[in-house]
């Protein structure tokens, strides 16, 4: 206690050994001296602290002028924004991964059935390289549209992709759609992207509509192998854009295919504890569980569902399943759910391209190339391919080009018969998903039936067993 | 839905514990200094974070890191306050709540900077795996969480009340300008607060990685329902924060799950703010 | 009225002449846009100071009203095709109507109680957003691309005219606030703020100023959230409504100096473009680098000039007299 007395009350304690509560007199003018010292010392470390902040000032004037100086090097530049920074960064700089590997392939020389990896650069533009411009988008819609509007009005970018998250990929081509920019999208999952009517807005991967319809077709497709039938869904979903509308398209194609959706359930993202949830979803006792989630619920919710024993015939997911983070984080736990995926690398097996490319991921980065990453992957080969074939950087040629676009599956690292934009809508009529299934901790495909690498491990054995 | 209604019952408990367990650092630091930390969030994190660390590179067990989460954080709160909140415990009220906001987004991209926004999650430790008891699953790295969270209230109930040391923080909360005439050094007083309060809501830490998944950002959530619960509770009282901890757990859980997951937080909110509007002081504040 | 001295109205019109020259003379339309935000912050700072600096409530949810003035203009406008003026008046009825539902209850809170009801209430009206249909839930709504035109509040060629409005509407913001301190109002809501309690012993109707500083404060945050919906075409919960734009308000508020006119002025023409610019310099690496510099320089200004930047100026106008 005595480190806690006033330094007035230690020199009493000590000179005279009265009680620590001692008299009050010379302690009230201590406090008046004190108080002169501070404010001598304020004004001191005003005077700084204002160098401080000039020189700070300063400093962002330089970057100021920074940002309006322009670039004078010959090589087509093409805009990325991504969320790099904030909640959503780890996700954001996988797809950055996936995206610096394609453009490494298209400027290098590469023995790669790939579009323009065996030449290096565009040949049809003088082996003129692709530079790929980022900005940070910090996963806030509004930053979507004033970084695209940056790259393509600063760094004068000829094309656009990005944005991983369906909202800032919808600012962000709105710009693009209004300054006439291409943006070629293979990350974003959001089927209302493509339904906008934007001609300048092009989709590669499938859209969550599909993916949810593939789900269902999964279903159909076990019982007449299996005979195995299932009867109730629960859905749940996390409340932002990309979840309520998977959340929609569950519950259309449940009507469709017949199936009774007997739970229903929202849940904020990035929650601190989802017993609620998980409790509501025994209570229904459902067949199949129908989930769409970022990775960080995915997690949450697959600790949960082993707490608290929840057992239904099959896990069906979308999205933070697949999320590289997910399986180191929870181990054997992530066993035997399914996940809907447009790249899994056991696919390597019927299609050798897959593993030449993971093979160059790895020794770039030291990891597996995950389905972030892959999806990001084909947009850069999609706009360079078409940009080649246009001979030309003009945004109207590029469009025309991407309208023209007709690359065989051969030529990708998914499971896809190609790349062909549907005319009105300008998504990719041959997208579509597969499903996997964590089994041993390894993704592995296990539908559609025929580019299966194994069977399906059905129903969803036993959280005790394990 | 009986059994449900018990196991509901139980989470919300467990987490509501842990919430307390947050809140107690949170209120003293309040009360003593009228400071809102809104950086108590990220010395959360930093407390989750150690305890991965001190696994990972060394294999401690997070039981065993706790009290090495303890001293850590104690001794980067005392810091903190030292170097940069003293400084502005002169200036208006705002002045300080923006500096531990400042801090709190430093701290955040600092962990950034240096570990990545990757998220990570501890391996299976001491501490896994669930009791069944009558129907009921209860996650044991939770239980020791909200064991945790009851010692630490007690211990810290035991401390302000009983010793010295504690009195003269109470006395200091309760009116700084009678406690300085009483001889009591304010500004140790407060940077033990400060200490103490860092160190108390690391210990939430350690014991949360033992189950939630770690990064950067984690405390944001976290933070803003603390705020809540200290507010619930009174600013300022322990017992406040420990009863409003468990009451905003319940809340959680019992509204998601017989309301709607979806307005689970908002129905935490509500209750705060019916919660105020009758009794402005919080539950037991003064 | 003491305050205007012939030194400050000239470094006033200059000012306010350089900027309305600005736009004209710097091409790039980023740096527009970083104006553009400055201007928006500025405004939401000073509509906060009312309610905050002046009257003493320490809100942290001010961006529930912003959202609220985005959502009203934009439903009206899709729904009923309503025009973004008038829905821009409706919007700030619609807030200010909140505002007194919210600030009735919570006008006898202290500080720190007031502060966190706040955010519970912000947090409250983001989760009903998200979940409400009608309003499109968590996809937000988007607003039709129509054609440019002053009378649809919609321009897509260029971002003059979005630059001259807004600074236009801070102007009004501002003006407002000047009336305000410096009549009757003022004065009772700064002597509910030192007070409230010795403030009713003499009789002023604190509950009532109290309600009438956090309408305007609504008021013309829900203008702002207007803007902000004609500008960027495209609103949802996460974006308008979120914690951290409203912390983001108070900290220009405060840093420029909570409780004078000028104050969030400054406060937000340091602090945005900050963010800004060093996102862009620094940001795309994903190293937090960016976010680091911004935390550090909050942190320090609030430790060197805990009144806020302005008192900075003021001292520099004293000595210039």
């Amino acid at each position: 206690m005595w480190y806690f007395l006033s330094d007035e009350a230690h020199s009493r304690r000590r000179i005279h050994f009265i009680s620590l509560y001692g008299t009050v007199e010379p302690f009230i003018s201590k406090l008046g001296t004190e108080k002169n010292m501070s404010r001598r010392k304020n004004v001191m470390a005003s005077k700084n602290c204002t160098r401080v902040l000039s020189v700070a000032l300063s400093l962002l004037l330089i970057l100021f002028f920074s940002v309006s100086a322009q670039s004078q090097q010959k090589v087509i530049k093409i805009g990325a924004v991504y969320p790099l920074t904030g909640n959503i960064a780890s996700t954001g700089l996988d797809c950055k991964r996936g995206v610096d590997l394609a453009v490494d392939i298209i400027n290098g020389k590469y023995d790669l059935d790939l579009p323009l990896a065996k030449s290096a650069g565009l040949p049809n533009l003088g082996g003129a390289k692709i530079e790929m411009v980022y900005a940070d988008t910090k996963g806030d819609p509004k930053n979507g549209m004033s970084e695209a509007e940056r790259l393509i009005t600063s760094e004068n970018v000829v094309a656009m992709l990005g944005a991983y998250q369906s909202a800032v990929t919808k600012t962000a081509s709105q710009i693009t759609e209004r300054l006439r920019i291409p943006y070629v999208c293979s990350d974003s999952s959001s089927p209302t992207l493509t339904e906008r009517g934007f001609k300048y807005f092009f989709r590669v991967s499938p859209h969550d509509d599909i993916f949810a319809r593939d789900q269902f077709q999964f279903l159909k497709d076990l019982e007449k192998k299996t005979g195995q039938a299932v009867h109730n869904i629960a859905v749940l979903y996390e409340n932002t854009e990309f979840g309520s509308n998977a959340g929609k398209a569950y519950k259309k194609y449940a009507a469709e295919f017949g199936y009774k959706v007997v739970a229903d359930i929202t849940y904020t993202a990035n929650a601190t504890d989802v017993t609620s949830e998980v409790g509501k979803l025994i209570v229904s006792k459902p067949d199949v569980l129908m989930h769409a989630s970022y990775i960080t619920d995915a997690i949450l919710f697959t600790k949960t569902f082993k707490e608290m024993g929840f057992q239904p015939k099959g896990i069906m997911t979308m999205a933070g399943y697949i999320e590289p983070g997910y399986l180191p984080s929870v181990k054997a736990d992530g066993n035997y759910i399914i996940v809907r995926s447009t790249f899994a690398l056991d696919l390597a097996k019927k299609k050798p391209l897959i593993g030449k490319v993971n093979a160059l991921f790895k020794k770039k980065y030291g990891i597996d190339m995950s389905e972030n990453a892959a999806r990001s992957f084909m947009a850069p080969f999609v706009l360079a391919e078409a940009i080649n074939r246009a001979k030309s950087t003009a945004p109207e040629a590029i469009v025309k080009a991407l309208h023209e676009t007709d690359i065989p599956g051969s030529q990708t690292i998914y499971p896809w018969k190609g790349i062909k934009f549907d005319p009105q809508t300008n998504q990719n009529i041959y997208a579509r998903g597969t499903l996997v299934q964590i089994l041993n901790q390894e993704y592995v495909t296990i539908w559609p039936f025929d580019s299966a690498s194994k069977p399906v491990v059905w129903p969803f054995p036993a959280w005790k067993g394990r | 839905m009986p059994d449900q209604l018990l196991q509901q019952l139980a989470d919300g408990l467990l987490i509501g514990l842990m919430y307390s367990l947050i809140a107690i650092g949170l209120t003293l630091i309040w009360g003593v200094m009228n400071i809102v930390n809104f950086a108590h969030g990220e010395f959360l994190m930093l407390g989750m974070f150690t305890s991965f660390w001190l696994f990972t590179l060394y294999g401690i067990d997070p039981i065993f890191s706790i009290p090495i989460c303890f001293v850590l954080m104690f001794v980067m709160g005392m810091l903190i306050y030292r170097f940069i909140v003293s400084k502005v415990m002169k200036g208006p009220m705002l002045a300080q709540l923006v500096v531990t906001f400042g801090l709190s987004i430093f701290i955040a991209n600092l962990a950034v900077y240096f570990w990545t926004p990757d998220f990570r999650l501890l391996p299976p430790t001491m501490l896994q795996g669930t009791w069944q008891i009558g129907g009921v699953a209860l996650s044991i790295p939770k239980v020791a969480a909200s064991l945790g969270s009851v010692i630490a209230s007690v211990c810290m109930f035991f401390f302000l009340k009983r010793t010295k040391t504690g009195k003269a923080i109470l006395a200091t909360e309760m009116d700084r300008e009678a406690a300085l005439l009483m001889g009591i050094n304010t500004e140790r007083i407060n940077s033990l607060s400060f200490g103490i309060g860092a160190a108390l809501v690391g210990v939430a830490g350690a014991f949360l990685s033992t189950y939630y998944y770690i990064y950067p950002q984690v405390g944001g959530l976290f933070g803003t329902i603390a705020f809540c619960v200290v507010a619930l509770g009174g600013f300022g009282s322990i017992e406040g924060a420990f009863i409003a901890g468990i009451l905003v757990g319940l809340a959680q859980t019992l509204g998601g799950f017989y309301f709607d997951p979806s307005y689970k937080y908002a129905i935490v909110f509500m209750i705060y703010l019916i919660t105020i509007w009758i009794r402005p002081q919080g539950l037991m504040g003064w | 009225m003491r305050d205007f001295t012939i030194p400050k109205i000239i470094a006033g019109f200059a000012i306010l002449l350089l900027l309305i020259v600005f736009p004209m003379v710097v091409s790039h339309s980023f740096h527009i846009h970083v104006m553009i935000l400055v201007f928006m912050f500025a405004m939401l700072g000073v509509a906060w100071n009312i309610m905050g600096g002046y009257a003493g409530m320490f809100s942290f949810g001010q961006a529930a009203f912003f959202g609220i003035g985005a959502y009203t203009s934009s439903y009206l406008s899709i729904a009923y095709g309503v025009n973004p003026w008038i829905g821009l008046v409706a919007g700030g009825c619609a807030a200010a109507l909140v505002a007194a539902a919210i600030g009735y209850p919570c006008s006898n809170l202290r500080g720190h109680y007031f502060a966190i009801a706040s955010i519970a209430f912000a947090e409250i009206v983001r989760i009903v957003f998200n979940n409400w249909k009608m309003v499109g839930a968590a996809e937000g709504l988007s607003l039709p691309m129509q054609n440019e035109s002053f009378a649809n509040f919609l321009f897509n060629s260029s971002k003059l005219p979005y630059y001259y409005i807004m600074l236009a509407f801070l102007l009004v913001s501002l003006a407002v606030c000047y009336f305000i301190a410096t009549s009757k109002m003022g004065y009772y809501f700064r002597a509910i703020r030192e007070s409230h309690k010795i403030a009713e012993v003499l009789g002023v109707d604190v509950v009532w100023y109290r309600l009438m500083a956090i309408m305007i404060s609504a008021f013309l945050s829900a203008m702002a959230g207007t803007f902000y919906a004609q500008y960027i075409l495209y609103i949802d919960p996460g974006s308008v409504m979120l914690l951290a734009m409203s912390i983001q308000i108070v900290l220009i508020s405060m840093l420029g100096g909570a409780g004078s006119i000028m104050g969030p002025v400054i406060g937000a023409a340091i602090l945005v473009p900050a963010s800004e610019y060093t996102r862009i310099t620094l940001g795309f690496k994903g190293t937090g680098m960016d976010m680091l510099i911004y935390g550090l320089l909050i942190t320090l200004i609030s430790m060197y000039y805990p009144e806020g930047v302005w008192k900075l100026f003021s001292r520099i106008g004293r000595k210039l007299r």
